[in-house]
């Protein structure tokens, strides 16, 4: 069953002056079991659209379908505890949530508002799945570094062990072998245990490396939703809505411009080279 | 959180709105003091006469003023409840079973509940039509005079403007945190006693730790371009009164006077 957006619209501030429309007659649909990545300038809506998905935001107008919850605008949803255990949603920046007195405690929060029977075990699996050693779990969240934070918090919500992860820019200010790590991870989920993944990002090379569709955005609409290869077949479609293409696309296009002939499908450098060093000794 | 319409500044193109503030805090004081004056229901009525044009002038939706009564509805509630029990003066309205109601006790009320909304009338008007940081300025400049006895007038609004500019701020931080912990099934409505105190510990401290991180932020920054409270500060945006401001002034002043003798009138 698909996450559904029908003709949503979200308004924030309705009848004030300071009224604005952050979504207008958004149709989407996001496959289950996929990696799906969220892309387009800040400000165009991303995160107000995800948290459309576990109803910390209801739609002014229009329909979304998550599961098998539907929420309709103007009506009271009801067991929104319920739909929020099986959709993870990470925010951006989520390290300000921490509050408990060690990381251990913190990360069982969730799953015990949710009543499960082996918080602390699925806790400390969440956490060694993000990469915190057991030599931390009775520290204070506080006296992390920034990435460590953040770890943690992501691990608060692979703790409740949902079926749907949404994830705001998560490795936003992380360093590179850090959010490496991070990305592998969210893939990993996807592949075995079939988590369907939703990442919003400004990094075209995560999508291009993790991702299986793309959802642009832009001034509260959706733009296109098509499947990744397709998305990076060549630079000109993400040109065309300002997006800078990932180096390899980039590569490739320049070397097809100075006269090789590349029409089969590119994923990795080596492949590239593979063709090109083909070529040359033509 | 969104209905928050007390003392909320609301951007519109008019004459009140382009007035300097010094002379909207003046005409506001002077007339919260003239409604204190005990001049029975024509003053009353020339005071909210006066407020009603002003509001008028300044584009502003008469909704939103009754909007800023509505906290203020409970307590007046509870003070009529309580002025019944107490007043026992004028003519007797009800008598069910020993339980009697005086004309004197709702007629105190009412008097008090005019007074109340004249006074927020007022200083909605005030914080709608004037931007906070202006609102600021004004006071400074309104304290400066008191600089002489040691108030320190620019510490003051300074102080004053980074609470009001940190206030739209923490507001929003409160509902990312509201929003990030409800995600993690936070539900501040349901649950026993122990899970409501941990869902609003799961609230606060995330709040207190991103105020005290913002202040020191904020105090580095300061610093680090050079801020001491105590030196001397040009300004980039210098107050001018014209002659709206004036006649605002002279008018209020015209109705502090005639309360005062209405006030004579009736005593
Ligand atoms: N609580 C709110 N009240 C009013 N307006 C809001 C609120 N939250 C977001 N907006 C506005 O809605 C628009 C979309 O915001 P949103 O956070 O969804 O953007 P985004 O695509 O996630 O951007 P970024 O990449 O910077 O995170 C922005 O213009 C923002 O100013
Ligand atoms: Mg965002």
């Amino acid at each position: 069953m698909p996450i559904l957006f029908e003709n949503v619209s979200h308004i924030y501030s309705e009848g004030t002056p300071f009224r604005y429309s952050a979504l207008s007659n958004v149709n989407l649909d996001i496959t289950e079991g996929k990696i799906t990545a969220i892309v387009g300038e800040t400000g165009s809506g991303k995160s107000t659209l995800v948290q459309h998905l576990n109803a910390l935001l209801l739609p002014t107008s229009g329909k979304v379908t998550v599961l098998d919850r539907t929420i309709i605008s103007g009506e009271k949803p009801k067991d929104l505890k319920g739909l929020r255990r099986n959709v993870g949603l990470v925010f951006q920046f989520p390290e300000y949530q921490l509050f408990e007195e060690t990381i251990l405690k913190d990360v069982e929060f969730g799953p015990k508002n949710f009543g499960f029977e082996d918080s602390e075990k699925k806790a400390k699996e969440a956490l060694k799945m993000v990469g915190i050693e057991e030599s931390l779990f009775e520290k204070s969240p506080l006296e992390l570094s920034g990435g460590q934070k953040r770890r943690v918090a992501i691990a608060g919500i692979l703790a409740m062990n949902p079926k749907v992860i949404v994830l705001d820019e998560p490795t936003a200010g992380l360093d590179p072998s850090g959010s490496k790590s991070m990305m592998n991870l969210f893939y990993d989920l996807n592949k075995k245990y079939n988590k369907t993944i939703i990442i919003v990002t400004h990094d075209m090379e995560q999508v291009f490396a993790y991702c299986d569709e793309v959802v642009v955005m832009s001034q509260g609409q959706i733009k296109l939703k098509t499947d990744v290869k397709s998305f990076f077949k060549d630079s000109s479609l993400c040109k065309s809505f300002g997006i800078l293409a990932p180096h390899l696309i980039r590569l490739k296009d320049s070397l097809i411009e100075k006269g090789f002939k590349i029409d089969e499908e590119v994923d990795s450098i080596e492949s590239l080279v593979k063709i090109v060093s083909r070529q040359v000794k033509k | 959180m969104n209905s928050l319409t007390l003392g909320k500044y609301i951007p519109l193109d008019s004459i009140i709105h382009k007035m300097d503030p010094r002379s909207k805090i003046i005409g506001m004081l002077i007339i919260i003091v003239s409604i204190f004056f005990p001049s029975g229901w024509i003053g009353y009525g020339i005071i909210g006469l006066s407020v009603f044009v002003v509001v008028l002038l300044s584009k502003l939706n008469i909704k939103i003023i009754f909007n800023s009564m509505k906290p203020m509805m409970m307590m007046l509630l509870f003070l009529l409840f309580i002025n019944t029990l107490v007043i026992k003066d004028g003519d007797l309205l009800l008598d069910v079973f020993g339980f009697t109601i005086y004309s004197e006790a709702i007629f105190q009320t009412l008097y008090i509940t005019i007074r109340l909304f004249l006074m927020i009338m007022t200083t909605t008007t005030l914080t709608a039509t004037t931007k906070p940081l202006d609102l600021t300025l004004g006071i400074e400049d309104l304290l400066k005079p008191f600089k002489r006895f040691g108030v320190p007038s620019h510490e003051i609004a300074m102080l004053i403007s980074i609470a009001l500019r940190f206030i739209p701020d923490l507001i929003e931080e409160t509902q990312r945190i509201m929003k990030a912990q409800a995600s993690r099934g936070v539900d501040l409505k349901e649950g026993t006693f122990k899970e409501k105190i941990m869902a609003i510990l799961s609230l606060i401290v995330p709040l207190f730790v991103s105020a005290l991180q913002r202040a020191e932020d904020l105090a580095n920054a300061m610093e680090a371009r050079g801020y001491s409270p105590g030196k001397p500060r040009t300004r980039y945006k210098v107050l001018k009164m014209k002659g709206s401001d004036y006649t605002l002034i002279v008018c209020s002043l015209i109705l502090m006077v005639s309360m005062i003798v209405l006030s004579r009138m009736y005593a």
